[in-house]
């Protein structure tokens, strides 16, 4: 039997998917199971396995198409066997999802442009959905402009409503909640001033043009927002790290044979800062309207750059975790990371975020904070320079800390006192183990 | 359990037997219908029946199915109980007065002085290469008559139980048979059993979507369920037994349950009565747990061919059922 591929619908807010390659060629055998594809969602780039074994057939998806959800994109077929017919269904006038492209018919593909987010109600008209879903939506208080139907012309269905309850749509009353897979942020007028600003393009011969789609559209807009809203103060401290080295090198081996991962410095940084961050509360926190929440749990996200994106993973309640604990769960998320295994969900959802750029070779830098968080701390390389210590000149292992943090809820001081505590604390290390 | 539950009859032998059972226990009972004596019935439902009870009780009469209502709707009146006979439901409409006006009124006409204590038999629908004059299913007409129950067994074993209650019923019966069920077997009781009107089955459990059917596509909807089955679609089939009076609560509550309906029927659509089934459902509170719009498949707007492929292809088959009952149970899914 034909087995429809269809663009999957990998986290349960995402409506389209930017399609980046085929893994197999057309015509090819497939075992079930196997990568089969590559997608880009908001969040990060996905392999997609093979829904079932046989042959690859009539594949429509091309590189940088973006595709609605469930549209087919492919067949697998039995040896001998041919694709079922595919007529495109007609859009049907009169009903409110005509504003967006036809999810049924399978060989349109769509630019960017035209799935641009629709805001919720007006340009969508009436909401299809079925009787149980409008009851239920009622109830659970969803907003049914807000969820994605999987039935025909995009009917709500029960299951829609239920999985928007899971995975609840960004709504601008509510408050952020970390275990939630999508951001909480509500983008408001400040990127919309942003992104719809007229500026006259250059008089230039033009290379190519790249859709702003999947996580360079979110990391454009997350942080266009951040640094719109935010007022931002920025704070650097030099911390001596001869100790943190001498531990790094003392427990290297034995946690690498016992965790299977070398302990890097992002990894000692991390376990400093969320040790930090219990006295430091305002620095673990969100503004969500006129409220700021301060967050019990550390979930650490830490920034890294996976095939030319940004993503930034995220350690869950850090606070429980020793520096085993961040070891392995850092090594896990960067492994995956590179594999493109990360779910969005363990994407998003951080309290604080270290970004560390070292290992580039950079000194110091300030970096954008990740909203909804508070404050970002970036981490520059470490660099022997030469210190005066009682009359004599020391060469020592420097390394330059920069705190970012959002000064309508963090002031001067409490961003230097808890720079001030994370730079003792990797300057006596040895409470860590 | 006594041997006799597992006797397997007919559908044909269990509607013979019910009247039998009934005619030797109560000698107002008697048959009336065109060829049922020496003959045996078109279909040979009452073979044997002239030797057991004589021309008196097994009621030869001339071609005329008014002739046939207006004895029957004066002897019940008179305080027997006839069972009346149509060759094919097609024919009723030859006795449409006697049944609409006479029998279905009288009792409310004068007060409830009189009842009449009637049966209609006839057999329905199409699969014989009998074309359109001897192939119809005429049920809407009936359930659309106040006075008048219609009840419409799917088996030998409810078409015994059934017969029996419509026998024993104060007023006008219609029993929809199905040629197609006639040579269909059961496990029947010998014993004499009634089976109350107004109690649907629901025979075959499922939680993706509710098959309301009746008559000669329940098989049908069963064969359906059990291969959609293999796939994972749990299908529930639902017989409704009776059409008037109908089980409205099992109705509601399996729709509710499933959150989905097919209804399947082999009479025309339009008009047909599945459309009162989804406007029951619609009216209901099963309404508030509808997942996907309430769907027929029913036998097209023609009359039934006389070319048997085209025959097959006017009313719903096994395969028409899964198809529908697939789509209904994937959309939105």
């Amino acid at each position: 039997m034909a087995t429809e591929i269809i663009m999957p619908k990998v986290d349960m807010v995402m409506e389209t998917g930017t399609f980046v390659e085929w893994l197999r060629a057309e015509g090819e055998q497939v075992e079930k199971g196997q990568p089969l594809f590559v997608i880009m969602t908001d969040k990060s780039a996905i392999e997609i396995e093979a829904p079932a074994s046989g042959i690859l057939s009539q594949i429509s998806a091309r590189p940088d198409d973006v595709i609605p959800v469930t549209q087919t994109i492919g067949y697998i077929l039995a040896p001998g066997e041919k694709a079922p017919d595919r007529t495109p269904q007609p859009a049907i006038a009169g009903y409110g999802s005509e504003a967006q492209p036809e999810t049924l018919s399978q060989t349109a593909t769509v630019t960017a442009a035209e799935l641009a987010p629709i805001p919720s109600g007006e340009l969508r008209g009436k909401v299809r959905a079925t009787p149980v879903a409008r009851r239920m939506a009622a109830q659970l208080r969803v907003d049914l402009a807000h969820v994605q139907g999987r039935g025909p012309r995009g009917r709500v269905h029960k299951a829609d409503v239920l999985s928007a309850v899971e995975q609840p749509a960004p709504a601008a009353t509510e408050l952020p909640a970390v275990e939630r897979t999508t951001s909480p942020l509500n983008l408001p007028a400040p990127v919309q001033a942003l992104t719809g600003l007229a500026i006259p393009l250059p008089n230039a011969r033009q290379k190519r043009i790249v859709p702003l789609a999947g996580p360079r559209k979110i990391i454009a807009e997350r942080l266009a927002y951040s640094a719109a809203a935010a007022p931002h103060i920025t704070l650097t401290a030099s911390v001596d790290m001869t100790e943190a080295t001498r531990l790094r090198s003392m427990t290297l081996k034995k946690l690498e044979e016992k965790t299977g991962y070398r302990v890097s410095f992002t990894a000692i940084i991390a376990r400093v800062v969320t040790s930090a961050l219990a006295n430091h509360p305002f620095l673990n926190a969100s503004l969500a309207g006129d409220q700021i929440i301060v967050w019990e749990d550390v979930h650490l996200g830490i920034a890294a750059n996976v095939a030319d994106y940004l993503v930034v993973p995220v350690i869950r309640e850090a606070q429980s975790k020793d520096l085993e604990g961040i070891v392995i769960a850092l090594g896990d998320l960067l492994e995956r990371a590179r594999a493109k295994k990360l779910t969005p969900a363990e994407m998003n959802g951080s309290t604080f975020t270290i970004s560390n750029m070292g290992m580039y070779g950079i000194e110091s830098f300030t970096a954008i904070i990740n909203p909804p968080e508070s404050a970002i701390l970036a981490v520059g390389s470490i660099v022997d320079t030469f210190v005066k210590v009682e009359q004599t000149m020391l060469e020592k292992p420097l390394m330059k800390l920069t705190i970012c943090a959002d000064h309508r809820i963090v002031d001067g001081v409490a961003a230097a006192n808890f720079l001030n505590e994370v730079k003792n604390k990797l300057e006596n290390p040895y409470f860590l183990i | 359990m006594s041997e006799n539950t597992k006797r397997e009859i007919t559908y044909l032998e269990a509607v013979r037997e019910a009247m039998v059972q009934e005619m030797r226990r109560n000698p107002e009972v008697f048959l009336i219908g065109e060829d049922i004596g020496v003959y045996g019935g078109a279909f040979g439902v009452s073979k044997g029946m002239l030797e057991e009870f004589g021309p008196e009780r097994v009621r030869e009469t001339p071609i005329s199915e008014e002739g046939i209502a207006g004895a029957a709707v004066g002897a019940a009146l008179m305080g027997m109980r006839p069972i009346m006979e149509i060759m094919f439901m097609d024919f009723a409409t030859l006795a449409m007065d006697q049944l609409v006006n006479q029998a279905a009124k009288m009792r409310f006409m004068l007060g409830g002085a009189v009842s009449v204590p009637m049966v209609c038999r006839a057999p329905a629908g199409s699969g014989t290469g009998a074309a359109a004059q001897h192939s119809q299913c005429l049920e809407a007409w009936f359930v659309h008559t106040p006075g008048i129950k219609v009840v419409s067994p799917s088996n030998a074993y409810d078409a015994k139980g059934l017969l029996i209650s419509s026998i024993r019923d104060n007023n006008p019966v219609f029993f929809i048979e199905h040629k197609l069920l006639y040579r269909t077997k059961a496990s029947v009781p010998e014993e004499v059993y009634a089976i109350p009107f107004g109690k649907a089955k629901v025979v075959r459990e499922g939680s993706d979507l509710t098959l309301l059917s009746y008559s000669i596509m329940v098989p049908r909807a069963l064969e359906a369920a059990a291969k959609l089955a293999e796939e994972g679609i749990q299908v529930e089939v639902v017989d409704l037994c009776s059409l008037k009076p109908l089980d409205t609560e099992t109705i509601v509550q399996s729709v509710s349950k499933t959150g989905r309906v097919l209804i399947v029927h082999e009479a025309p659509v339009t008009g047909g009565f599945g459309g009162e089934l989804a406007a029951v459902i619609a009216e209901s509170e099963a309404f508030d747990y509808l997942d996907a719009p309430i769907r027929r498949l029913a036998g097209r707007n023609i009359p039934i061919p006389y070319n048997r492929t085209l025959e097959r292809a006017s009313v719903p088959q096994v395969e028409d059922i899964e198809k529908a009952a697939r789509a209904l149970a994937r959309e939105g899914r």
